[in-house]
């Protein structure tokens, strides 16, 4: 080696320290050694294109935080939320033909049915109770108008039990209860209208079952990234943790005021979601701006709520309503 | 500390007041979270998950710190070590159960020597400057490094070891 000349020693160095995380050879040469020990630091150089990125997530993070808290802003990417007792600021709306699964629902959640009533041409509407989460059904009677099914997180005391009710109810396993490796006991269940229901019991202090509510929607999409940015700009959410791998998000989380949303990398599976807010007016338009495509301008209901109903970019319908 | 105490402290209390600030204690310390979460990761996409996870944590609790006199970074590693333990956790690596400890006064003294390397780096010419990054931070070899860069292998072999002779130079200056 002392043969060679020191660019060709040191590069010989490095490639050991890169592939093997040693470069105790050129410890023994007093030319090399203080040059591979300064190579062994550099091995933990942070990517600046890294910390720029983590520093601008943060800030942009600071500014929702900064024109959520002072009201409606000129930057535009705000809403105040207005949420109805016993509610969150998001809701799943779960759209099926008939009330299979409100029973699915009770069977497998013990879940409590909170309200029912109709929706003048367009079936009934329901609202149940899981946990400490609602949910709202619309039954719209008629066999023709699809389904759209959600994918939803749950958190139960004992996911085997609750899995085997599941399956006695009519759900169909996508996974059999197992310890995962990120940090909770969870089941994969998708019942009769191909909502999935990924059940779980955390395990240990640490789960994210400590930080969730009973139930949080779990939205599908192939740009995690451009959608949080999506949602940021349209309802003011905030990007909680995104964890990456090659490029690939497979899990990351976003609050909405109180909500988390959780979003995994997959296929979109687009369902709908009843956001309250104090003015659907201002939060409608903000949406459009940030690439929504509008279903319904804003208008009172009967109900007595006022709702603006718009598409979001990954097919996710939201009810932008104010309640009555 | 390359700030005084009472600047920290200072600046604290306007992250405290107004998150928009947080940024400017994100910039003094984002190095030495790197540094110490980097040094336990195992690979460097841990580390970048982690070091994410205590800022985006510090950032949610920054509210609830409490000045005592202690350096913040000094907070920031207590967040690092949890996180590291719920990643471990979560990874199933059993044997590293506990938090890993926070660092003593001569890993704080090595830490901020890395740190200090880091920054020399940012400073060096623009074309070692890549090399370094090429090298280290996207693990490529010299021979992609040198395509990367149209220059001979033996150029780019010979701005590598230009690099880490200025950085032991301007290293014992500032050490």
């Amino acid at each position: 080696m002392a043969d060679q000349l020191l660019p060709d020693r040191l590069d010989e160095v490095i490639d050991a320290l890169v592939a093997r995380g040693d470069a105790s050879a050129a410890l023994r040469d007093p030319e090399l050694a203080p040059l591979a020990r300064m190579a062994a630091d550099l091995r933990h150089y942070p990517s600046r294109d890294f910390t720029a990125r983590l520093r601008a997530r943060l800030e942009r993070r600071t500014t929702m935080t900064t024109t959520m808290t002072s009201g409606p802003a000129e930057a535009g990417h705000s809403a105040d939320y207005a949420v109805r007792e016993g509610f969150t600021t998001v809701t799943p709306y779960i759209w099926v033909p008939d009330r299979g699964l409100a029973d699915f629902l009770v069977r497998t959640f013990d879940a409590i049915e909170t309200s029912v009533g109709e929706i003048p041409g367009h079936g009934i509407h329901r609202e149940l109770r899981i946990g400490d989460s609602m949910v709202m059904i619309g039954e719209s009677g008629r066999a023709e108008v699809p389904a759209r099914p959600v994918a939803l997180h749950v958190f139960v005391t004992n996911v085997d039990t609750t899995f085997a009710k599941a399956i006695a109810a009519g759900g169909m396993s996508l996974g059999e209860p197992a310890d995962r490796p990120y940090g909770e006991r969870a089941g994969f269940i998708k019942d009769a209208y191909g909502n999935h229901w990924y059940i779980a019991t955390p395990l240990g202090p640490e789960s994210l079952g400590h930080h969730l509510r009973s139930v949080t929607p779990y939205l599908h999409s192939h740009d995690v990234r451009g959608y949080i940015d999506f949602l940021a700009r349209a309802f003011g959410a905030v990007e909680e943790v995104v964890h990456e791998h090659g490029g690939v998000i497979p899990y990351a989380r976003a609050r909405i005021a109180d909500a988390a949303i959780e979003f995994g990398t997959a296929d979109p599976m687009p369902g709908a979601y009843f956001l309250y807010v104090v003015d659907p007016d201002s939060v409608y338009e903000q949406a459009l701006a940030a690439g929504a495509k509008s279903l319904s301008a804003p208008a009172d209901r009967p109900s007595g709520d006022r709702i603006g109903f718009i598409e979001d970019p990954v097919g996710n319908h939201w009810y932008i309503a104010r309640p009555a | 500390m390359d700030v005084s105490t009472d600047e920290e402290r200072l600046l604290i209390e306007a992250a405290q007041a107004d998150p928009a600030r947080f940024v400017e204690l994100y910039d003094r310390n984002v190095d030495r979270v790197y540094a110490y979460v980097s040094r336990r990761a195992g690979s460097r996409s841990v580390a970048e998950d982690v070091t994410s996870e205590v800022f985006e944590q510090a950032l949610s609790n920054l509210g609830t710190f409490k000045w005592r006199g202690v350096p913040f970074v000094a907070w920031l590693y207590r967040i690092a070590s949890n996180a590291l333990a719920d990643h471990w956790k979560r990874e199933r690596r059993d044997s590293h159960d506990l938090p890993p400890d926070v660092p003593d006064e001569r890993e704080h003294q090595d830490l901020e020597r890395r740190v200090s390397l880091f920054q020399l780096v940012d400073r060096l010419p623009d074309a070692q400057r890549q090399v370094i990054q090429m090298r280290f931070v996207e693990d490529r070899t010299i021979r992609e490094v040198a395509a990367a860069l149209d220059r001979s292998e033996g150029a780019v072999k010979q701005l590598q070891l230009r690099a880490l002779e200025n950085l032991r130079k301007d290293a014992g200056h500032h050490g």
